[in-house]
């Protein structure tokens, strides 16, 4: 116990720590030197308030879509063979950038969809809505947020079976017995979902547009700019990007539970 | 609609939408030319491989991210595991706020996690090494070993252990023939989670890094600017997982 639970400690205070005093402290600064002046920066660079923007938008629909496409997906594969469940859970353990990549050969203008359709409608990679990057987001975690759900999926047949015994139509059902059952693994899942996407870094860098960037590719190039600043406003973006993933699953992880409270 | 057809049909549909994308990518890494409006290649060779290996290092990063995940599983496996236990067994006054601590690792974004913890490798003198990705890929797969292991940690196997210790079983041979066995499900699960956390790194490994490369660092660039020689690396990229998966599904099969 006591050297997993110091382990994570000291390394995840320790990234805190560290990225904090890199936003207040140039590298190998003294702690004298300590300012504020890369928080100033960001907060005062439009392109910050557009990364800002973006991730949440990118961060909202992914994972409202792969929060609809899992529970469609579960009840799809819900009491099938496990061959077919195999084929539904395939992404899971497929990494970002391969799907990234058959989105580029499917998706980019001239691509494969391209080809197949006559001419796609709209821009699907690197278009400034990002609509790219959240098809990945959306192919890669709906099958996820499947998996956790089917898990709980398991036990309910007995209980659907005596609901329909006691005349309860499809839609009761659904809402009395199904949905109660699924809704804590469909949050948490939805959870690490949308903390992924806050913290979006090498699917934006694929298929995601030059202009807006994610709060995380907005401190890449940060870094990439002016070494000594970009560095610290770099690691302030970053701060914004942990706190709000965080503050997203603590509103999350109340409101399920105040629900089931009553 | 009849049940035999219905279901042909949802099986027809996810293969169009999980196998066959996919499968696309090992055509394109062979396809030396495939140009619109074609639906198929008009050369196959080995060019993607060719650059992949050549400029594009693959030889080396399979090396490194290998050897990585490989060290981040074990490591987080024989860590992970005297965490669940204790946790399993409740023998902790708050076991809530330490569940919560080992989440809260789930939720840092992984770049931040690389920049922030690069801040003390370069003081320790361990940017850029082997041991820094490794510590850096631990942090952030250990959360999911110990929350696995311990789903697996239950009543059947305290009950089971207590019945091995009756019969006069010693602690080795209760943890050798009964504990391990027993765990076998959540072990492969467990290994397996902490091998593909690792391997699929990206935000971490390019922070803690510094120029030493891994699978995914050395690809994305070609993801953008070469289809070709990106769908060769994300070949290489899969397999090694296909193969680990295949190992977890196996231990799945409990022998109790």
């Amino acid at each position: 116990m006591a050297p997993a639970l110091a382990l994570l400690a000291v390394f995840y205070a320790g990234a805190l720590v560290g990225a904090l005093r890199v936003s207040f402290l140039p590298l190998g600064g003294n702690i004298g030197d300590a300012s504020p002046a890369a928080w100033q920066a960001l907060f005062s660079d439009p392109a910050f308030v557009d990364a800002l923007v973006f991730t949440l938008r990118i961060t909202a629909v992914s994972t409202v879509l792969a929060a609809v496409g899992g529970v469609l997906l579960a009840l799809a594969l819900r009491g099938r063979g496990t061959g077919i469940r195999v084929i539904g859970a395939l992404p899971v353990p497929v990494p970002h950038l391969i799907v990234a990549t058959s989105a580029v050969l499917w998706l980019a203008p001239g691509g494969l969809a391209d080809r197949l359709l006559g001419a796609l409608p709209l821009d699907l990679i690197r278009d400034s809505g990002g609509i790219g990057v959240i098809a990945v987001y959306v192919y890669k975690e709906a099958p996820f947020i499947a998996l956790l759900i089917l898990a709980t999926m398991q036990s309910l047949r007995d209980r659907e079976e005596a609901a329909m015994v006691f005349g309860a139509g499809g839609l009761q059902r659904a809402a009395w017995v199904l949905w109660p059952a699924i809704r804590t693994p469909l949050v948490l899942g939805s959870v690490i979902v949308a903390a992924f996407a806050i913290g979006a870094f090498e699917v934006p860098l694929t298929v995601g547009p030059n202009y807006p960037p994610t709060l995380a590719t907005y401190a890449f190039e940060s870094t990439q700019g002016d070494v000594i600043a970009g560095e610290g406003r770099a690691a302030a973006a970053l701060l914004v990007s942990g706190v709000l993933a965080t503050a997203l699953a603590a509103v999350a992880v109340r409101l399920a539970r105040s629900v089931e409270g009553g | 609609m009849a049940e035999p057809l219905r279901q042909r049909l949802t099986q027809a549909v996810l293969v169009g939408l999980f196998v066959v994308p996919l499968a696309v990518i090992a055509l394109q890494a062979v396809a030396d030319s495939w140009r619109a409006p074609s639906l198929l290649p008009q050369q196959l060779g080995w060019r993607g491989f060719e650059v992949a290996f050549g400029t594009g290092g693959a030889a080396s990063a399979i090396v490194n991210s290998l050897a990585v995940a490989l060290l981040t599983t074990a490591i987080c496996l024989l860590v992970g595991w005297p965490a669940a236990r204790a946790l399993g067994g409740r023998l902790l006054p708050r076991n809530g706020l330490i569940a919560l601590l080992i989440a809260l690792p789930l939720l840092m974004p992984t770049y931040l996690a690389g920049f922030g913890l690069t801040e003390w490798f370069i003081r320790l003198g361990i940017d850029g090494t082997l041991a820094g990705l490794v510590l850096a890929h631990v942090v952030l797969a250990l959360p999911y070993a110990i929350l696995i292991l311990l789903s697996g940690f239950n009543r059947t196997v305290d009950e089971l252990e207590e019945m091995a210790s009756t019969t006069g079983a010693g602690p080795l041979r209760r943890l050798l023939w009964v504990t391990l066995p027993s765990m076998r499900p959540a072990l492969g699960a467990a290994a397996l989670l902490s091998f593909l956390v690792s391997w699929s790194q990206y935000g971490s490994s390019l922070a803690v890094g510094a120029g030493r490369s891994t699978l995914p660092i050395v690809m994305l660039p070609f993801v953008r600017s070469d289809p070709q020689v990106g769908a060769a690396f994300a070949v290489l990229f899969v397999v090694p997982a296909l193969i680990a998966l295949t190992f977890a599904a196996r231990s799945q099969r409990s022998p109790l």
